[in-house]
């Protein structure tokens, strides 16, 4: 019985993938929405090139923002700072520097668009120096845009510390020569070890992630849409009044799209190799297992909302409203410790989660079986839970 | 009439088998009982239960109550005794769009665990009847509506079912196809397969059957041989009976029954 079923099953799977095969279009179009959404995404947030404290380079994703420098001091400070304020920026490639006559011109052109920042040098500046007191230089974004707004922020901050941290160098050897101006200023400094070596781009984490949403919604989807399209087409029938289980066309089905999962995974990592310049660290058996797993885990789902839906369009809007929050809550396109915490019980409450993270930690750190180990129980916890439910409401939905 | 009283020369037996959708009633207390080798025509009016009640033979559909036996296996019971034996030819076309004419009756033919050099063979001999051996290896897709209707209906043979579940199998066909089909079924009889057809074309039903059942509204309005229901609504036109029996007026009642079933996401 057990060697009729699994024989049937493959049966049902060998004739859905020569079927899925004979529709390219379909099998194009599945491929491309992925990649066109990692590109958007991976470009829109660029790789941030490291600061170094060392060399004193601060990293950007934003180079070249149009920022004005409104010079209100005459003394030889103010005009000193302002020189290296524009050379510094420049030469780090973080703004673009005009010179405003007045506050109100730069504001003007703030708000119109053409400006993401204001620096002023006050007056009193040089005067303030050269009494021996801190001088103040005043500062306004963009705060339409608060991502802008913040790294114009931090990037100025980081200009001034590099030209106060040169004029604090100054001081401290005209006042001792003998001491190290470093050991005053900033007698901690930091240097990072690489966890993986070259530059860890976007797409080196959007790759797993758009990996594993194809698998699963591929799963959640296309099983749902295998299912209820032979219902509708009227094959189903035909498979229903032949002499075999029923569980061999679940498990048909399951083997076709788990087939199908893994072509479209490694299909969209080879293409981001190619075009992102993406870099595999791990194993290739253990991102097998992981996006099997990951498709067993949601297949169930996709049974239920076939067994609830009455056609096959009501089932792809009802799989539809479920992928579509998945991507935001379970950490495909960014990092789930951005989302409130509630938010983030969510998406730890979805298998797309844990096959997203095993996958990465698999892809980009190597890890072994052991260390993504509670990730694959929760897949393997997951295809239980809703296969139970799943298979009696297939049987019920089948014989209505 | 207890469930151990079915006679095993009877091919299809049903006891008060009923299924209700909510609260619309698709068939209603339907008493049938077919003999082995005949044709047994199932005629009635567009939603009138027909194809509801060839489900629940089919074990397609689970009756609401009531029993019924194929071959003398119950249909809920012993479903995988009944599928065994039976061939269906349904509304719909059962037949993969993207799958050659020898490829869908091998994967059809495989369910029912016929071994594959006898399939391919099989398979081979019954696409030469049909005339369809040089399209053997086309798309179905691409068929005209009467190939795919031939190579639907050898598929329904290909396991060489003792009973077979012809519904509206002429429908929309050709003459040609027409003619094709309806030799097939008086060659099948011949070879002592029973037969369940049912049809819109009176002249069919006349010609074919052996016994014709008419169903209504869910319920069996008469059952007796053509010649029988002619005699007893003195016509010598079966349309004419039909009529008599289920009413001239067009079935308003339809919508409603539509209405009631789309949400049941009737199969």
């Amino acid at each position: 019985m057990e060697s009729i079923t699994l024989e049937v099953a493959m049966n049902i799977a060998r004739r859905d993938l020569l079927d899925l095969w004979r529709a390219k279009m379909l099998l194009f179009f599945f491929i491309l929405m992925p990649l066109i959404l990692m590109g958007m995404f991976g470009y829109l947030y660029p790789p941030v090139p490291q600061s170094n404290a060392s060399t004193g380079s601060i990293g950007t994703a934003f180079p070249n923002l149009p920022v004005s420098l409104v010079q209100m001091d005459d003394g030889q400070a103010a005009s000193s700072v302002a020189a290296q304020f524009i050379q510094v920026s420049q030469q780090q490639g973080l703004f673009r520097v005009s010179q405003a006559a007045s506050y109100e011109i730069a504001r003007s052109l703030l708000v119109a668009g053409k400006l993401k920042g204001i620096v002023v040098i006050p007056q009193g500046f040089s005067a303030s120096l050269a009494a021996g007191q801190p001088a103040t230089v005043q500062v306004t974004v963009d705060e339409t845009n608060p991502t802008i707004a913040a790294t114009v922020q931090s990037e100025i901050a980081a200009v001034f510390n590099i030209i106060g941290g040169g004029m604090s160098e100054q001081n401290i050897s005209n006042l001792d020569p003998g001491v190290n101006p470093s050991f005053l200023i900033q007698p901690i400094s930091i240097t990072q070890i690489p966890l993986i070596s070259g530059v860890a781009s976007s797409f080196q984490f959007l790759a797993p992630g758009f990996m594993a949403l194809t698998v699963i919604t591929g799963s959640l989807q296309g099983v749902a849409a295998a299912i209820s399209r032979e219902k509708e087409q009227g094959t189903m029938d035909g498979l229903l009044a032949a002499p075999i289980p029923h569980q061999s066309i679940i498990l048909g089905k399951v083997a076709a799209q788990t087939v199908r999962g893994l072509i479209q995974g490694f299909l969209i990592l080879g293409l981001s190799m190619l075009l992102f310049g993406v870099r595999i660290y791990g194993s290739p058996i253990i991102m097998v297992i992981v996006m099997v797993l990951g498709t067993a885990s949601f297949v169930g789902v996709g049974i239920i909302m076939t067994a609830v839906a009455p056609d096959q369009e009501t089932a792809q809007m009802m799989t539809m409203l479920l992928q579509f929050p998945m991507m935001f809550l379970c950490g495909i396109l960014f990092p789930i410790d951005q989302l409130p915490v509630w938010m983030q019980y969510i998406g730890k409450a979805l298998p797309l989660y844990y096959a997203a993270d095993a996958l990465r930690k698999v892809i980009i750190l190597n890890a072994s079986l052991t260390i993504i180990m509670p990730d694959l129980l929760m897949l393997v916890v997951y295809t239980f839970i809703t296969m139970i439910v799943a298979i009696p409401l297939f049987e019920k939905a089948m014989r209505r | 009439m207890e469930e151990d009283n079915s006679l095993p020369d009877q091919a299809i037996e049903t006891y008060r088998l009923t299924k209700r959708f909510g609260n619309f009633t698709a068939a209603d207390d339907v008493n049938l009982s077919a003999q082995k080798g005949e044709i047994y025509g199932f005629l009635g009016p567009n939603g009138a239960g027909k194809s509801t009640v060839i489900r629940m033979l089919c074990t397609l559909s689970l009756p609401t109550s009531g029993w019924a036996k194929v071959d003398g296996y119950d249909v809920v019971k012993r479903a995988n005794e009944v599928r065994k034996r039976i061939g269906l030819v349904s509304e719909k076309l059962i037949m993969y769009p993207r799958l050659t004419a020898l490829e869908n009756l091998m994967f059809f033919g495989r369910l029912y665990h016929i071994e594959r050099n006898a399939l391919r063979k099989k398979s081979e001999e019954l696409l030469e009847m049909v005339k369809l051996t040089p399209f053997k290896d086309k798309l179905v897709g691409g068929f005209s509506s009467g190939m795919r209707q031939r190579v639907n209906v050898i598929r329904a043979i290909l396991h060489d079912p003792d009973i077979l579940f012809l519904d509206e199998p002429t429908t929309g066909l050709d003459p040609q196809s027409t003619s094709f089909v309806r030799n097939l079924v008086r060659d099948l009889k011949r070879r002592g397969h029973t037969i369940v057809l049912t049809t819109h074309v009176m002249e069919e039903a006349d010609e074919l059957s052996d016994r014709i059942s008419i169903i209504d509204h869910g319920k069996i309005v008469a059952t007796d041989t053509p010649q029988g229901l002619k005699n007893k609504c003195g016509s010598n036109n079966l349309l004419e009976v039909f009529l008599d029996l289920t009413g001239r007026e067009l079935r308003d009642s339809a919508n409603e029954r539509i209405s009631m079933r789309a949400p049941m996401g009737r199969m």
